[in-house]
């Protein structure tokens, strides 16, 4: 609460009556509320906050001494968690040298502001980024997507001042294209949804983002986010679309999408609530006609959920990202499958039958749905599980190994577009990645 | 002895605007739910519209339904007008999740 009041210009502090979540279970007492009444009188009549009046308050430079580096190096971790600022695995202190030197990758003024981060509404800088980008262990050449991705993050059509706060576990999904996936070091290929060290950008900038919503956005587990579970969010999701084994004729998920040219850096900013494997390639001697089919409708199976939470995306966001390694897509265009036949034959299969959605008490979630094309939705038989084939993200990324595919179950109000652009040295930091960590 | 000095990661807060006044007693006031219409709200709201009328002579609880739900749209300045609109004295936020 006192993350909503901040968010919205007030000091951060309310007159508050709070009450744990079991009071309010189907049956429960909920007697407290009125044993408490005097409190919410109290608010209404006599609370005063004690906090400052206007303006902004920027916080001073903190300091730790130590024996040695590495004594200093474990109190300024150690104060960083205890300030409730880290993520528990080590952090680099945001030093003013190792934030100048992530800053070259800047191409605008540290005090830009780039916006206020939902719910708590901390100011947002470039500066606020470096800082975010530091201690995720970043380098200056992954600054610009950084920034892209918390512009496209602060772009209310994202659905983050909701999500940021929700019990749902959403976590944000950036995927890249054009040149600069390659040129920073982002994972494509096999593994690109973890650990890397060839290709380490995703991690440090997922993180990065991570730390921003935390620290900036005050979504601290159990306080500013009531997400149950919190999966993947160490990393968030950050990789770049195989664009290299796109098939002919197929665009990059950037151009589809948000009419960005080919060659564009840009990024593209989803919320997913789930990650799950598919094992997409057939048992046996199939034909490759029989695998391709058999894998689309397994897929399909995979996505025939009651996901409630992606209502939010229904009719403008995604019901979630299909990941395809470049091999299979380009076994599946010689078949003459396209991007869009695919999303076509996911929207198609992937419907629940009405019997379905009832029995699984789904209809009182699509009533209540601020959305009027979710409402009407209750009258289609079987049911789509979003409103649109267009709105099912696919994009060419994984290992070149034909087993797998990937879904990213959506949880996404909106898709959200932004160019990248990189300063004028950008080819210089490029050449200290190559000095600092060796060949691409 | 080192020393390391760094960056508090937290950024700025503004505050841009003060709270609203309180109201001096209850007694003969008008009052409104906003709701990001969750479920608690649904069970607590209406007791505290019931203990509210109870212990406040003249006092009057707009419906929980008023004023627009949901958290998508109570933050926005259009919810905002329509309470100022409506002359409620004060409101109480139903803030769940």
């Amino acid at each position: 609460m006192t993350n909503a009041v901040a968010g919205l210009g007030l000091a951060p502090d309310a007159a508050m009556v709070t009450f744990p979540i079991e009071m309010f279970l189907p049956g429960s007492d909920i007697s407290p509320v009125e044993a408490r009444k005097r409190e919410f009188y109290d608010g209404l009549t006599r609370w005063r906050s004690t906090l400052g009046g206007a303006g902004a308050a920027e916080a001073p430079p903190i300091k730790v001494r130590g024996a040695s580096m590495d004594e200093a190096f474990a109190r300024a971790n150690n104060l960083m968690l205890a300030n409730r600022w880290g993520d528990g695995l080590p952090l680099w202190p945001p030093t003013r040298e190792r934030v100048d030197w992530i800053l070259r990758g800047a191409t605008q003024p540290r005090s830009r502001r780039i916006g206020i981060f939902p719910p708590r509404g901390g100011v947002t800088t470039i500066e606020t980024c470096a800082i975010a980008l530091a201690m995720s262990g970043g380098r200056p050449e992954y600054l610009p997507v950084l920034v892209a991705a918390v512009d496209a993050f602060l772009d209310p059509a994202s659905g983050s001042a909701q999500l940021q706060a929700a019990s749902g576990s959403a976590f944000p999904v950036v995927i890249v294209n054009g040149p600069i996936g390659a040129q920073i070091r982002l994972n494509a290929g096999f593994g690109c949804l973890g650990p890397d060290p060839q290709r380490p950008a995703g991690a440090s900038i997922g993180r990065a983002l991570r730390l921003l919503q935390q620290n900036v956005g005050g979504a601290l587990p159990g306080i500013g986010t009531m997400a149950n579970y919190g999966g993947v969010r160490y990393t968030n999701v950050v990789f770049a679309e195989d664009e290299a084994n796109l098939p002919p004729g197929w665009a990059p998920h950037g151009t589809e999408r948000h009419a960005f040219a080919r060659s564009q850096h840009s990024i593209s900013l989803a919320f997913a609530n789930g990650a799950t494997n598919i094992r997409r390639r057939g048992a046996k001697k199939e034909t490759p006609e029989e695998d391709a089919l058999q894998g689309m409708y397994r897929m399909a199976d995979f996505m025939r959920v009651p996901n409630m939470p992606g209502l939010a995306g229904y009719e403008h966001g995604t019901p979630g990202i299909l990941m395809l390694p470049g091999v299979v897509a380009n076994t599946m265009a010689g078949l003459g499958w396209t991007k869009a036949a695919i999303r076509e034959f996911l929207w198609e299969h992937s419907r629940i039958p009405t019997e379905q959605l009832r029995r699984a008490g789904c209809p009182a979630w699509l009533e209540i749905d601020a959305s009027k094309v979710v409402r009407e939705s209750i009258a289609l038989d079987p049911w789509p599980i979003t409103a649109s084939p267009d709105n099912f993200i696919v994009v060419v990324a994984g290992g070149g190994h034909p087993t797998n595919s990937y879904w990213l179950q959506g949880y996404s109000p909106g898709v959200v577009g932004r160019t990248v652009e990189v300063p004028s040295s950008f080819d210089d930091l490029l050449m200290d990645a190559e000095r600092d960590l060796g060949s691409r | 002895m080192v020393t390391l000095e760094f960056h508090d990661p937290s950024g700025a807060i503004e505050v841009k605007q003060p709270f609203a006044p309180r109201v001096a007693a209850l007694e003969g006031k008008r009052i409104g739910f906003v709701s990001n219409d969750q479920w608690q709200a649904y069970r607590m709201l209406p007791l505290l519209k019931q203990v509210l009328e109870a212990d406040f002579a003249g006092i009057e609880v707009l419906p929980l339904d008023a004023f627009p739900q949901g958290n998508a749209v109570i933050g926005s300045e259009e919810t905002a007008a329509q309470v100022k609109q409506s002359g409620v004295d004060a409101v109480i936020i139903g803030n769940a999740a």
